[in-house]
């Protein structure tokens, strides 16, 4: 997906002016950067929620189509049991019930909530809520996945339990994904490459990860230099 | 534990209203202005007894049947539209306003005299009925979660999903608050209407002859009749409401694959 020359603004507010970005297929980009800056505009270009002023936004022929969204709330159906949200995000693509049925079945296990199909959101915790909305968005056959803060708001235990879960889900089936976060450390584990906004014209720093997913460790010394510079990228922007 | 002890207090303060009644009615100690409550037993069993008792009744449930059935439609379908068109709330808002501060009875003698008594009851209780429910339906409406609309639209929810899982699920509390509110209002308007009009059949009726004839125990047993009717009418609603949440629980529950091993 690529982000091409592309303007933005809201009144006085210059969010992007012909900025452009490229998102290789099948990889995840975390986008970082202080409040105000974008960051939510971004996704919402790339989900076609929102048209750029100038510019456009391209997108290969596999990330065609629908999009799968996965907010900082949950945003679940509470007159809805577990299976049920999951399920409802399945039917405009799959007209056999069989085939919706395995394939929320299989989203639901892999997050670890097959014991709680009929349970209805407002009996289960944040982190049980946010894996719903997690089997959801994989479940929902989108090749494109727009992430917001999805992790935000929860204790780091938890946020390590789905951020695991998420990527055992996206290995299984990798998707171009924009994932944004206020948390560098976040941004460096999880992306392919790190994008931190602040100017409207251009990134203030991008940083390709190298390091398999697997391999990367936060304490190792080049994660900590790119984390150092990213924090101070952010202090000064 | 706590049942019963509500239910407890709920018994000693119906049995100290009818303390009341008994100790006012002796202390009056006339049959005209207050009787007492034998007096007013056999007059209830008197008034069962006869025939066009349960025509009366009957005739008073078909007008507030028949107004909260055409309140909740009409008041469902104006209030969805205005909730979703601006513009449309806008051009109900001097009728609803209007509506709203006209009192009840100018209604009534209005109504009185442009139909005939059958209908100015059924009249009366629309007009006094509408409003509440359709205010209630237009912020329901209003305040539906943009966020999961937004997630509907994301996910390509159909519309027959959207409207089944989303729009009616959330508005059900505001149609049960509209329609309960609807309802109680509806009896009391039907009510006063046939009091007003005097139609052949009718509890309010029945009630305004006792009291043209002074007969004070048999106005006690219509209003007693009329606030049974009342009382059932919103026990049947909250058992319906009841009913229809079991319903739905049991139908998700049935949609759910149990047979599912990890």
């Amino acid at each position: 997906m690529q982000f091409l020359e592309v303007s933005k603004r809201y009144e006085h507010n210059v969010v992007f002016d012909h900025f452009s970005l490229d998102i290789p297929p099948q990889t995840i980009l975390s986008v970082v950067g202080p409040s105000g800056e974008g960051k939510t505009t971004l996704l919402q270009m790339a989900a076609g929620l929102l048209e750029p002023d100038g510019g456009s936004v391209r997108k290969e022929k596999s990330e065609e189509g629908s999009v799968s969204y996965l907010f900082q709330e949950c945003r679940l159906l509470g007159a809805c049991t577990v299976y049920a949200n999951v399920e409802l995000a399945l039917r405009s693509s799959h007209a056999s019930e069989a085939e919706r049925r395995s394939i929320a079945l299989h989203y639901l296990q892999m997050v670890g909530l097959s014991d709680s199909l009929g349970l209805y959101p407002a009996q289960l915790s944040g982190g049980m809520r946010q894996r719903v909305a997690i089997a959801r968005a994989f479940a929902h056959p989108a090749n494109l996945m727009l992430l917001d803060e999805p992790f935000q708001s929860l204790d780091i235990k938890l946020k390590f339990s789905l951020v695991d879960a998420f990527l055992e889900l996206w290995e299984e089936q990798p998707r171009t994904t924009l994932f944004v976060t206020h948390d560098p450390k976040e941004a460096l584990m999880l992306g392919d490459a790190v994008c931190c906004l602040g100017d409207p014209k251009e990134p203030l720093w991008y940083q390709k990860i190298d390091i398999p997913r697997n391999a990367r460790n936060i304490t190792d010394t080049v994660m900590l230099g790119w984390e150092a510079t990213l924090v101070q990228t952010l202090v000064n922007a | 534990m706590q049942r019963i002890k509500r239910n407890l207090v709920l018994l000693v303060s119906s049995l100290l209203l009818l303390l009341i009644w008994q100790v006012g009615s002796m202390m009056l100690d006339s049959q005209i202005l207050l009787p007492g409550i034998p007096p007013v037993v056999q007059a209830l069993r008197s008034l069962i007894e006869q025939p066009p008792f349960a025509h009366n009744v009957l005739a008073t449930i078909l007008r507030a049947l028949q107004s909260f059935l055409i309140i909740v439609f009409s008041a469902t379908v104006i209030g969805v539209i205005a909730g979703r068109y601006d513009y449309v709330s806008v051009a109900l808002r001097p009728f609803v306003t209007t509506v709203k501060a006209i009192p009840v009875m100018s209604i009534i003698l209005l109504a009185f005299i442009w139909f005939s008594s059958g209908t100015v009851p059924l009249f009366s209780a629309f007009l006094m009925g509408f409003p509440v429910m359709y205010v209630q339906i237009e912020m329901g409406v209003r305040q539906l979660d943009r966020n999961l609309e937004e997630m509907c639209t994301l996910y390509e929810f159909r519309f027959s999903d959207k409207l089944l899982h989303f729009v009616i699920p959330s508005m059900t509390s505001w149609f049960i608050a509209g329609s309960r509110t609807a309802l109680s209002m509806v009896w009391k308007v039907v009510i006063a209407a046939e009091v007003l009009t005097v139609p052949q059949y009718g509890v309010g009726a029945r009630m305004q002859l006792a009291q043209v004839q002074l007969q004070t125990d048999f106005v006690l047993s219509w209003t007693l009749i009329a606030i049974l009717l009342t009382a059932l009418g919103d026990l049947l609603f909250d058992a319906l409401v009841l009913f229809a949440g079991h319903l739905k629980r049991r139908l998700d529950a049935k949609g759910v694959p149990c047979n599912f091993s990890k």
